[in-house]
């Protein structure tokens, strides 16, 4: 049970919308809500866009693929032990 | 990547990744000093043409004094690193994320070693290093707000059996309503 209440996406101010229309883009699926961790960096939209644009950078295809980065980001998931 | 057997793979290389590097990490110089069995001698000759190396890294020295148990983790670290489903390059890629997350010391300078080796770049290696530091920010916010998967509908279901194996029998139809 998350220790904050998530806000809906309609909650979330018009600019903010463009970015988690991105969000659906980036993982090509259509969510009825933005995924938790979305919704969670449009809090602060300026550390959100400096976060997200560093992803997107380190995610981008270069000498590994968009896939196995994917395969580096659930190892080092699951090594934290995280089940989100 | 949504073949189940590429994941089982990669879990299993976690497994030995950590396996390997708590052993050489640990400060077990409290222990009497590994004395190599001579039998050890032999998987000790497959881990340097392995690796092409001269030395033998250091947890299967630390192990060496039972040659039955060092030959039976080589065989399994081995296998877990050849190439398979997954690629060698990538292998060697996942156990040096694993190994900068788990803070070990003998783990990432041997599996930057090894990208290297096998030709991953300068490029390469920061691409790894900044997947890990950004999957190492968002598991800690997840983590802290305790956020629930919401992203499963992504990776659909493997149906295939597990090697070798039948596949599941259909499943029964629910009955239909009177």
């Amino acid at each position: 049970m998350p220790t904050v209440r998530l806000r809906d996406a309609s909650e979330y101010p018009g600019p903010v919308q463009k970015l988690f229309e991105a969000a659906k883009a980036w993982f090509n699926h259509d969510f009825a809500q933005p995924p938790a961790m979305s919704r969670v960096m449009a809090w602060d939209t300026e550390l959100g866009a400096f976060h997200g644009r560093a992803m997107k950078r380190a995610m981008t295809p270069g000498e590994f693929t968009r896939a196995e980065k994917e395969m580096v980001a659930a190892v080092v998931s699951g090594v934290n032990a995280c089940a989100y | 990547m949504s073949d189940d057997a590429l994941w089982y793979e990669a879990a299993l290389l976690v497994g030995l990744t950590n396996a390997l590097n708590v052993v050489a990490d640990a400060p077990l110089a409290v222990l009497e000093p590994a004395q190599p069995a001579p039998a050890a001698e032999v998987v000790f000759a497959e881990i340097r043409a392995c690796y092409e190396r001269a030395d033998v890294p250091s947890p299967f020295r630390r192990v060496a004094a039972d040659p039955g148990y060092l030959a039976d983790l080589w065989g399994a670290t081995r296998r877990a690193f050849t190439d398979h489903h997954l690629g060698r390059q990538l292998k060697e890629a996942l156990a040096f994320a694993v190994s900068v997350t788990t803070r070990s010391q003998f783990g990432t300078a041997f599996h930057l070693g090894e990208m290297r080796r096998l030709g991953v770049g300068e490029g390469g290696v920061m691409e790894v290093l900044g997947v890990t530091q950004m999957f190492s920010s968002y598991t800690k916010i997840a983590d802290t707000l305790q956020l629930e998967p919401d992203m499963s509908a992504i990776a659909p279901v493997d149906w295939s059996p597990a090697p070798g194996g039948t596949p599941p029998p259909p499943k029964p139809l629910a009955p239909e309503a009177p």
